[in-house]
Order: C-alpha cells, then sequence, then structure tokens
C-alpha cells in the first residue's frame, strides 16, 4: 500500500483514478489543482503523485517545479497524465522534473500497471 | 523511522528503515563520522526500502574508507540491502556478507 | 473491472463538462472583443479536460471531435493564429456540436453524426490538416536477439526526477537473465558527494528473446536523462520477428468501447459546496447537542427545571428551522447557469433580425431551487425570443422613434418577500393595444375591446393561440404560445405579470416560489378532512352572506369581489368528502389565484397558517385533479395540498362545456 495523491481539476477523471487506486489497496488523496496538491505534499509524504497538466489556478509544470523544491520530494516520482502523445509534451514535463507520463486514455488496468512499475 | 544513528566511539553507523534518496544527508553525515573512527562498522539489518542513491552512497563510503585504510564491517543487511546492492553489480564493492549474520 | 467501475463516472464527467461547455461559451462570447489570454487558457483546459474525460470514459468519437478544436485553441494560446469573428463562430458551433454529443451519450444513442463529422473536418481543415481515413502507421518490424549488451549512463539528475535506477534494472530483470556490472570510475569522495546526484553508470548484459523495443520501453522515461546504447550481444543471432510484446495499449479501445455500451442512468444529482456540507455537519452537531440535554429530563424533571426544558426546546426548534434551511440550501443554484444561454441566444437572434441589443444580466448569482431552475429555462426562453422578435425594434424604427440604435434587453433575478423574482424587460416598442384587441376581437376571444383596461388587455395575449406579430417569423416556435409559457410557471407554483408603456417597452414579472419542497399554506378544515391551500395564491379571506351569492344557470354560484363576478368552488364538491355546511353563512370563501382566474373556495374553517414539507401524490399514489400534493401534520394525520391552478383550469373547462 502506497500513499498517492491524485492531482486533476477533472471530478471524473480524480475519481476514477482515486477509485481505480484505492480499490488496489493504496491510500489516496485528492486535490483539485497544482496549488493545493502542493498544499496537501507539504503535510504529507506521498510515495507517488498523479497529475494533470491542464489545470487552473496552478498547472502541472509548475507544481513538479514547486515539489521538486522541497528536499522530500526528490526522488519521489510524479507522473503526469497527459493527452498528449507528442515528445515535445512530454519532454516539458520531464524538463519540469516529472518522473514520467501516462498517455491518457488510460484505463484501470493501465493506471496500475503504471503504477506497479513506478513503486516496483 | 530510525534516522541514520553514529556511535563515535566504535563507529558505528545503522542505516535507517527507509534508505533512499530523500533522506541521505543524515546518513551522510552519520558515514562522514565513521570515518574518524579507526573501524566503522555499518548496520543494515533494518533497512526495509533502498534505492541507488543509498547504494551509491554507501559504495562511496566503502571507497572512501578504504583509501583511508578505515577497515568497514557489516554488522547486518536486510535481503532488501544485499537483493538491491546484487541487482545494480555492487555486491562486490561493497562487501556485503552472503547472508545475514545472526 | 475496468469496464463497469468506469460508467460510475459519466454522471460526474457529463455535469462537469456541460459546465465546462458553458464557460467555453461565456469566454468565446467574451473574446468576441479581442483576443484575451486568460480567455483562451480557459477555453483550452475546458476543451482539453472534455477530451481527456471522453477518451477515458470511452466516448472515442467526442474526443476526436474535441481534438480538432483542441488543436485550433493551441494555436490560438500560442499565438500561431490570432482571434477573429470567424474562428469564434467556428467554436461556438463546436460547442453547440459537443452539447449534441453529450445528449446523445446520456441517451446511449450513437456520439457522432454527419453534422458533427462535416464540423471536425472543418475544424482540422482550418487547422490545416486533411483527415484522411486514418492510415495505420507503418510499423518497423523490429529486431529481436538473443541478448543484448547495454551500456546506461544515467545524467546525474535522472534519480532526483524519480527513476531509479534500481527500478529500470529490475524491468530488465523481467524481460530475460540480466548480469549487471556497476561502473565505478566516475564516483567522487564521500565529502564532495551530493548524494541525490547519479554517478553510477553500467554494462549490461540481458539475455532472453527479447525484442529492442521491449528494452527501449523501459527506457522511454529516461531517455533523454542518459547515454543509452543497444547492441545485440556477440554470437546472439539476430533475426527479424513481430515485435515480441504487443503494446498494452492495444486491448485499450476494446474496453472503451465495452464502457460507452454500459447504460448511462441519467440520474440528477447536484454538486454541493464543501462548505454547505460542513455548515449542515455543525448543525446535526448541535441538534444531537440539544437532544442529549432533552434527554436529561425524562428521567430527572420537576418544575424548577421548567424553564431549561423551554429553553432547550426552543433551541431544539431554531435547529430544526436552520437545519431545514441548509438542506434546502443544498438545492439551491444559482440562476446564472440558466442566464448563462442568453448571450449566445441573444447575440444569434439579433444577427438573424437585423436587430441591434444589448443584453444586460442581473442578480446572476441569485440561488433557485434545482427543480425549478430546470424547469423556468424554457419559459424564459420564450420570452426572451419574443422580446426581441416582437418588443424590439430595427435600428431604423428606433431611429425613427428618437431612440438609440441599440435596444436593452434585461434580465434581473432578485429575492423578493420569500420568492424569487425574474424579471425580463426590454425598451421596445411596448405592447400594441389596438393591435391585440384586434386579433383578440378576430380570435373571438372577447365581444368588444371597449372599456378593458390597459391591464385586461395586456392579459389577453396570454390566451392560447394568441399572435401579433405582422409576420409570423420562425423564431417564435408555432403552437408554443405565451398561454404555455404562463401554464409552466403555474405549474412550478408561480405567476407571470405584465407592465407595457406603448413606444417605451414591456417588462415581464415572474415570482416564483423558493423551492418546490416546501410551501407556506392555509390549513382549513371541509368535512372533518384536512387541505392545505398555497399561501401566495391566496387574495383574501371572506365571510358571504347568503343574499351575496347569485345562482347562474347551470346551477354555478357567483359572488361579487372587488368589482368582478367570481365563481364560488365549494371543494366539499369539488373533492367529495361530504362538508355538513352547506349554506354560505356558516363557512368561509377563500378567494385565490391560479392560472390568471380568480375562484372563491367555500370551506368549513381554517385551521391555521403552517409549512407543509411537499409529499408526491403522483409517486406514492396516482394523479388527482385538483390536488398537487400531501403532506403530514403535525398530529401524523395526511392533509391534502389544493392545485389551486388545476382547479381552477377545471372549472374553466367544465364552464366552457
Amino acid at each position: 500500500m502506497a500513499k498517492i495523491l491524485a492531482v486533476d481539476d477533472s471530478a471524473s477523471m480524480r475519481g476514477m483514478v482515486a477509485f481505480t487506486l484505492r480499490g488496489a489497496g493504496h491510500d489516496v488523496s485528492e486535490a483539485e489543482n497544482g496549488q493545493l496538491a502542493v498544499d496537501a505534499a507539504k503535510g504529507a509524504r506521498f510515495d507517488l503523485v498523479l497529475a494533470d497538466v491542464n489545470m487552473p489556478v496552478m498547472d502541472g509544470l509548475s507544481m513538479v517545479r514547486e515539489l521538486r523544491t522541497m528536499p522530500e520530494y526528490k526522488g519521489v516520482p510524479i507522473l503526469m497524465l497527459t493527452t498528449e502523445s507528442h515528445t515535445d509534451k512530454k519532454m516539458e514535463g520531464k524538463a519540469a522534473g516529472a518522473t514520467g507520463w501516462l498517455v491518457k486514455p488510460f484505463d484501470p488496468e493501465q493506471l496500475l500497471a503504471t503504477v506497479k512499475r513506478v513503486l516496483g | 523511522m530510525g534516522k541514520a544513528k553514529t556511535d563515535k566511539a566504535d563507529g558505528r553507523v545503522a542505516l535507517p528503515a527507509d534508505c533512499r534518496i530523500a533522506d541521505l544527508a543524515t546518513v551522510k553525515a552519520a558515514l562522514e563520522a565513521a570515518l574518524s573512527a579507526p573501524a566503522a562498522v555499518l548496520d543494515g539489518g533494518m533497512v526495509e526500502r533502498v534505492d541507488t542513491a543509498a547504494l551509491q552512497l554507501l559504495a562511496v563510503f566503502r571507497r572512501e574508507a578504504a583509501a583511508r585504510g578505515v577497515a568497514v564491517e557489516w554488522r547486518g543487511a536486510s535481503d532488501v540491502l544485499r537483493d538491491g546492492a546484487a541487482r545494480l553489480g555492487l555486491t562486490q564493492t561493497l562487501e556485503l556478507p552472503a547472508a545475514t549474520p545472526a | 473491472m475496468s469496464t463497469v467501475s468506469l460508467a460510475q463516472f459519466h454522471q460526474t464527467f457529463f455535469d462537469e463538462s456541460h459546465e465546462g461547455l458553458d464557460a467555453m461559451e461565456t469566454a468565446l462570447l467574451a473574446l468576441d472583443g479581442g483576443g484575451d489570454k486568460e480567455l483562451v487558457h480557459g477555453i483550452f483546459r475546458a476543451a482539453h479536460s472534455i477530451k481527456g474525460g471522453a477518451a477515458t470514459f470511452g466516448f472515442p468519437d467526442m474526443a476526436a471531435f474535441t481534438h480538432e478544436a483542441e488543436s485550433l485553441l493551441d494555436e490560438l494560446r500560442d499565438g500561431r493564429r490570432a482571434v477573429d469573428a470567424g474562428i469564434v463562430e467556428l467554436l461556438l458551433r463546436s460547442v453547440d456540436c459537443l452539447r449534441g454529443m453529450f445528449a446523445r451519450a446520456q441517451a446511449g444513442q450513437p456520439l457522432a453524426d454527419a453534422a458533427s463529422e462535416a464540423l471536425r473536418h472543418e475544424l482540422a481543415a482550418v487547422v490545416g490538416r486533411s483527415l484522411a481515413p486514418a492510415a495505420a502507421p507503418a510499423r518497423r518490424s523490429d529486431d529481436a536477439s538473443t541478448g543484448w549488451a547495454i551500456s546506461f549512463r544515467p545524467h546525474q539528475g535522472m534519480l532526483a526526477g524519480g527513476n531509479d535506477a534500481l527500478r529500470l534494472l529490475r524491468e530488465l530483470g523481467e524481460l530475460g537473465e540480466l548480469k549487471a556490472e556497476a561502473e565505478l570510475d566516475r564516483l567522487p569522495g564521500l565529502g564532495a558527494l551530493d548524494p541525490s546526484e547519479c554517478h553510477l553508470g553500467w554494462r549490461l548484459e540481458l539475455r532472453g528473446d527479447v525484442s529492442r523495443a521491449a528494452v527501449k520501453g523501459v527506457f522511454d522515461w529516461v531517455e533523454d536523462e542518459c547515454d543509452l546504447t543497444l547492441e545485440p550481444l556477440p554470437g546472439a543471432e539476430v533475426h527479424h520477428a513481430p515485435a515480441a510484446a504487443a503494446p498494452a495499449a492495444a486491448a485499450a479501445p476494446i474496453a472503451a468501447k465495452a464502457a460507452a455500451r454500459e447504460a448511462v442512468a441519467a440520474e440528477s444529482s447536484v454538486r454541493v459546496g464543501i462548505d454547505k456540507i460542513d455548515s449542515l455537519i455543525n448543525l446535526v452537531g448541535e441538534l444531537v447537542i440539544t437532544q442529549s440535554m432533552l434527554d436529561t429530563f425524562r428521567e430527572d424533571f420537576d418544575a424548577s427545571r421548567l424553564e431549561m426544558l423551554q429553553q432547550g426546546l426552543a433551541q431544539l426548534a431554531r435547529h430544526t428551522r436552520t437545519l431545514q434551511e441548509s438542506v434546502m440550501g443544498i438545492r439551491m443554484l444559482p440562476i446564472a447557469s440558466v442566464f448563462n444561454r442568453f448571450p449566445r441566444m441573444v447575440r444569434d437572434l439579433g444577427q438573424k433580425l437585423g436587430k441591434q441589443v444589448r443584453l444586460d444580466l442581473v442578480g446572476e448569482q441569485t440561488e433557485l431551487d434545482k427543480t425549478v431552475l430546470e424547469k423556468i429555462g424554457d419559459p424564459l426562453v420564450h420570452l426572451v425570443r419574443n422580446a426581441i422578435d416582437h418588443g424590439l425594434e430595427t435600428p431604423d424604427r428606433r431611429r425613427a422613434a428618437g431612440k438609440g440604435d441599440i435596444g436593452t434587453l434585461r434580465l434581473e433575478a432578485s429575492h423578493r418577500n420569500g420568492s424569487i423574482v425574474v424579471e425580463i424587460s426590454d425598451d421596445g416598442a411596448g405592447l400594441n393595444r389596438e393591435a391585440i384587441v384586434a386579433k383578440a376581437l378576430q380570435r373571438g376571444l372577447i365581444a368588444s375591446g371597449e372599456g378593458m383596461t390597459d391591464e385586461a388587455v395586456a392579459d389577453l395575449i396570454f390566451q392560447p393561440g394568441f399572435s401579433t406579430a405582422a409576420v409570423t417569423t420562425d423564431l417564435s416556435g408555432r403552437g408554443v404560445g405565451m398561454d404555455v409559457v404562463r401554464r409552466n410557471v403555474v405549474d412550478l407554483g408561480g405567476s407571470i405579470q405584465i407592465r407595457s408603456v406603448a413606444g417605451q417597452g414591456s417588462v415581464f414579472t415572474i415570482t416564483l416560489p423558493l423551492t418546490l419542497a416546501i410551501i407556506d399554506g392555509l390549513t382549513a378544515m371541509v368535512g372533518g378532512e384536512h387541505y392545505i391551500v398555497p399561501l401566495a395564491s391566496i387574495v383574501e379571506t371572506v365571510q358571504l352572506r347568503g343574499e351575496q351569492l347569485r345562482t347562474v344557470t347551470g346551477g354555478g354560484e357567483l359572488f361579487h369581489f372587488r368589482d368582478s363576478w367570481l365563481p364560488v368552488l365549494r371543494l366539499q364538491d369539488a373533492f367529495a368528502c361530504g362538508g355538513t355546511r352547506r349554506a354560505i353563512e356558516q363557512g368561509l370563501v377563500v378567494v385565490v389565484e391560479g392560472d390568471g382566474a380568480r375562484v372563491g373556495l367555500f370551506v368549513d374553517e381554517l385551521v391555521g397558517q403552517q409549512q407543509a414539507v411537499v409529499k408526491s401524490l403522483e409517486a406514492n399514489y396516482r394523479r388527482v385533479i385538483g390536488i398537487s400534493g400531501a403532506t403530514i401534520l403535525a398530529d401524523g394525520s395526511v392533509a391534502l395540498i389544493v392545485d389551486v391552478a388545476g382547479l381552477s383550469r377545471q372549472m374553466t373547462r367544465r364552464r366552457a362545456a
């Protein structure tokens, strides 16, 4: 069981991610945007962060940059949930400090497989 | 979660249960302190999680100790620690014991 | 498991997408004036979310459509393309098209149709892409070998970015037999080491029938964070074979399609702010405390504690009332969701009719019961269309009348005396008394216009089948007249009035109850049974003497009330409940107004005023003419709620027959 933070402004996407991961026994917290995610991350140490790219208030890229300035989030896997399969868009996330990505659409099995891959 | 500890007198360092990149600053400090003792003892029996950064730090420590002529002895190494070292091809460098001593 | 569990998020996805589309439309209309970067970002985000959700929840047609709109928005966002009226128009049409797709999704129908496909190609053409039927990507046949020699040298920052080399090597080890040899040549001394940086490298030998793609797949996230070389192992045979590891993604569309087939229950839901829920929880907490305080009186009570008991009961009453208001508040939503559709509509209609219209929206945050909100949309649309079609004049005519070219249409919502008031006003030509009277005469609605008050004339437009437009435009929706608007409003427990000044404009005022779930009513006794008459429909209660009654042919009774003769409706007859008081002096007459007509309801006696929680009779029993619902009284007995509009309609029908 891992502590996972799911960040997405879309309640349906967030719900799907959280539901799936909880079903697999993980302890999932949710945040609606990057700013709320950073706030949540300050209070708890997550093993994995899954975040949408396009969000109001603070987008996913700024969120990753912010998290990577926190010593306790050094090395913590952060995956971007992106609809972009273009390399340059993925690389933007990587450059900001993301670990990798999961391309939308994904179904619960793909999500679980990716999470398992990251958490080992 | 136990922090890395050094006992100055015998240069003993107990590695924490979560021995990974975000928590290595204290481990590094403990290892540096251990180098000032005549012999260092590493206790890795409690390690539950380990990553490349931690194993790299231990490798650097072993080489530094060898260069300074400080003897290093393992007082314990968890399966997680030994498995990680083996996968990264660092078992020999770290001079890990083949099995956990009783 | 995936297909079943995804369907439960469909409703949330629909709800948030509707909000997203509304926001897109609002922002697009605001863009009309010029390209505001923040607006474009907001529009892009909304489209992007819909695309992601559509793809995830199994609506590939919608995802494909939104993808094209998003590509266009991406160009606007990057500044590669300037915002112009044509683009805004195209995107507005896309919003409409998506709304259609959502409606079909909720109805379980195929999402794409000819119109949506045409629009998708139009969007693609604007972005400069032609949508050939997607050709299968030419797949390079992957060479597989019996093993690989891999040189893997991570860059210093790879570990801090969350890609642990140990994890990557573990993954590789799952593909075949892996031997790792660490390269220590770049390791610094302990003092110089930043433990979060990577200075190790590896020479790896992977033995097994593993494709190059499979090996590359392990490193896909770190391509730019390491130096990686792959060589077939010396002596290993190289042969060509189809990629061994089928991409996991191939299974996804099938699962997604299955999810789309899941029946989508169009259940209705309300999104509630967390603050509202928190305040409810607080209130319930207070209630529990009060209840346990009152509980102490059960075992230990004497007169000395009477005052405490009274205080406790008063507190209980206060909490219950607050709780009631809070619970009702959950059903309350801002009228903005209805108002939001008007900027677009007014703009389109104005263009179509060659009229210049400025729309003022006031009080958009005024909250209404969700049910009322859902049903008030159509009447408002009709009134707004009417105002533009019949009320506001063309610029020529306005100039001739000494007014500015641009007409003003104003929608204002507000709270007034425990009701919601929505006013639709325009500064157009106003009602034309002569035209209305002429039309009413022609239709046989009145015998003569002589002596009719302006109010009575204005009221004629609510009669069935009334229309005064010289040319029937295609906008006014044939068959749906102002009579239906009034019917809809009355069905919601509300009323509609019109004030008009020739040459200066008209004001339609709709008064609606705050909620349909609770009504204020007057409890009346008829034949030993309780009936509740909605307070909002009561004009006055009078006691009549026998000589004030006139009996007309057919057995109807009339009485004189404020300069007009009103029919008496004896509830004991209407509901066949056998009241014993036949003489008019023995009971009371409650003058009520419903559906534009006044009636005197004869009841035995009045018990008092009370709030009634409305229970549906239709849901629990069946629909009964003249009864809108039931409620439970304090003593546990049931009282029926009188449907004033229904009763008066029935009377009118009976009189007409």
